[in-house]
């Protein structure tokens, strides 16, 4: 219960009267929802996925045509948007964990760019190109409460965030969390023990699409209008790139990281595309040098530098 | 009639690209066991290069040559700097070489900006008329150049040592590495050719359609999608599925819908994938060779 306890610190942030600072960590907080999701999947049960953005951009999609094409309630849009996209993840699953390492890695890309394409493409029920304008912001009438604003919509952000952290951190330190961690180190071991790899691979990856899909309905209500160039593939290398600069896994490190990763992104981005190279770099340095992610990576280092030869070599975890 | 025969030659020319993309990715796959997904950048790279150096000036072949040359290189590079340390790990080969494709293209947006920009077409743009359909020269080189590198290639597989040591990899990489083949020695050489290779493709279809800093990607993606048509432990396997793939897309783009155009080949991808992973050709080896990998 420690990170959540510590995340409540955050709620102070809205009364500091940054609206930038408030923007950012908004962003940072829908973001990490996603992250989490591709954290359980790739981190924890070691299956890989370039597509985690299409299941991000189903949900805002979704959520945004129930209200802008239906007329819906924003709430019961999301919540439809998201169970849909698990249905749909459940199917999805049951085809592509037929395959492994590349063959799914390019899979799910596969799928990623078809959804993206389908974004583009249907345009009655997206608006193509140019995007979906109009999509209402949240309110519950009943409290007398809105979360037309920054500050307000922080709340609805922090309260999202929260459930995810704590529903992955249930869900990992369960007996059926240690099943997971066996699958990413050996299948055939655990399935030796009398589990079921494929229908735990499908639900695990149910589990993490509907989180990201939750986020992707939030973010369209809160941004007001989306296009689909946020939900193209590189989103989903973003993805891939926080959880392997949180550690892939570890709840807390994924936070961490989703804000260092938006955090450095942001100034970068007005210096045109250095931001790229950046997070490549990154990307590149710790999978190739510090494969137990930058956090586990660089404490290692200082306790190595610290306590000189006396700690073993990798004694990050 | 018409139609069909235009279509069928735009997509032989699209189509030699993925294959040229395709035959990189099988190259440093039997060796290494990574897929690089900065294959397709490296045809950006050597195309952007290309450009750039013939507008300071130097005569376009030497600008060509160098191009290439220098992909080579870079290629060599990212593969002592990245590669080399992930090992045989599939998962962080993935990542690593993700990373190197967005450094690339980082890079390249650094310093060629995001506009798009082509080369001149090797001999004119006066197009040729064939049985009512147009070819552009152009074209023509593209089919040429795929059709030589092809040829000399499956010449390097058979003829050469190192040709046999990269065949020896690919029919059973544990097996060779006990007979002496190293792969520190065949990695490096495997990178260089895949460079080589993607960056002749890039620079061959610069004067069509024209380079972006993220046009590689795509390139890379349906090389990969090649791949999986022809079945990875093949070039010449690759080299169809990407003819086979160009042919898709184009037929699909004219009869059904442009925009669709780059699903078909995903669309292609993940019914191989689900229904025949090893590709259309992959049989014919596993018959001739009983070790699977």
């Amino acid at each position: 219960m420690k990170t959540p306890l510590a995340l409540v610190c955050l709620l102070i942030v809205p009364f500091l009267g940054s609206d930038y600072l408030t923007n950012l960590l908004i962003v940072v907080m829908l973001h990490a929802l996603p992250a989490i999701g591709v954290s359980l999947l790739m981190g924890y049960t070691g299956q890989i996925s370039l597509g985690h953005a299409a299941f991000y951009g189903l949900g805002a999609y979704g959520a945004a045509a129930f209200s802008v094409h239906g007329g819906g309630d924003p709430w019961i849009g999301i919540a439809l948007a998201t169970f849909l996209v698990g249905v749909m993840s459940s199917y999805l699953g049951w085809v592509i964990f037929r395959l492994r390492g590349h063959y799914l890695a390019v899979a799910t890309l596969g799928f990623g760019f078809i959804v993206n394409i389908a974004f583009v493409e249907l345009r009655d029920w997206t608006g193509g190109p140019n995007g979906l304008p109009g999509i209402p912001p949240l309110d519950i009438p009943i409290l007398d409460l809105s979360f037309h604003t920054d500050g307000t919509f922080f709340y609805v952000a922090w309260v999202a965030m929260i459930l995810a952290v704590v529903m992955a951190q249930n869900l990992v330190n369960a007996p059926v969390g240690l099943v997971m961690r066996g699958i990413a180190e050996s299948e055939r071991a655990v399935s030796s023990l009398g589990n079921d790899v494929t229908s735990l691979k499908r639900k695990i990856l149910v589990i993490s699409a509907a989180v990201s899909a939750a986020s992707g309905g939030l973010y369209a209500h809160y941004i007001g209008y989306i296009s689909p160039q946020p939900f193209a593939i590189d989103f989903s290398i973003k993805l891939v790139v926080i959880i392997a600069i949180g550690g892939f896994r570890s709840i807390p490190g994924i936070l961490f990281a989703t804000l260092f990763v938006t955090v450095i992104t942001e100034p970068l981005q007005e210096l045109g595309y250095y931001d790229v190279v950046v997070y490549g770099l990154f990307l590149v340095v710790i999978i190739a040098y510090m494969p137990q992610g930058l956090l586990q990576g660089a404490y290692g280092l200082g306790r190595r530098m610290l306590s000189g030869a006396r700690a073993p070599a990798g004694a990050g975890r | 009639m018409v139609d069909a025969l235009q279509f069928l030659v735009s997509g032989l020319v699209i189509g030699s690209i993925y294959g040229l993309a395709g035959i990189g990715f099988t190259g440093i796959y039997n060796v290494t066991g990574v897929v690089n997904f900065a294959q397709g950048d490296k045809a950006m790279i050597g195309a952007m290069l290309a450009i750039s150096l013939s507008q300071m000036g130097l005569p376009p072949i030497v600008a060509i040559l160098l191009a290439v040359g220098l992909t080579g290189a870079v290629a060599v590079v990212i593969e002592c700097f990245t590669v080399r340390p992930v090992g045989n790990d599939v998962w962080r080969g993935i990542i690593v070489t993700i990373g190197v494709g967005i450094v690339l293209r980082g890079i390249a947006v650094v310093v060629w900006g995001t506009e798009a920009r082509g080369l001149p077409a090797f001999s004119g743009e006066e197009p040729i008329h064939f049985l009512g359909a147009t070819v552009s020269p152009q074209s023509l080189w593209v089919m040429g150049i795929t059709a030589v590198l092809a040829i000399g290639l499956a010449l390097f597989f058979q003829l050469t040592f190192i040709g046999k040591a990269f065949r020896a990899c690919a029919v059973n990489p544990f097996a060779s590495r006990i007979v002496g083949i190293e792969i520190r020695t065949m990695s490096p050489i495997a990178f260089a050719i895949s460079g080589v290779l993607g960056a002749i493709a890039g620079i061959i279809i610069a004067p069509i359609t024209l380079m972006q800093y993220d046009t590689g990607l795509l390139i890379g993606l349906k090389g990969f999608v090649a791949c999986i048509i022809g079945g990875f432990g093949n070039p010449m396997g690759a080299l169809l599925g990407g003819l086979i793939l160009g042919i898709a897309e184009t037929f699909s783009a004219g009869y059904l819908s442009s925009g669709y155009k780059n699903a078909i080949a995903f669309v292609l991808l993940l019914g191989f994938l689900i229904f025949r992973p090893e590709g259309l050709f992959r049989e014919i080896d596993s018959k001739l060779v009983k070790h699977e990998r």
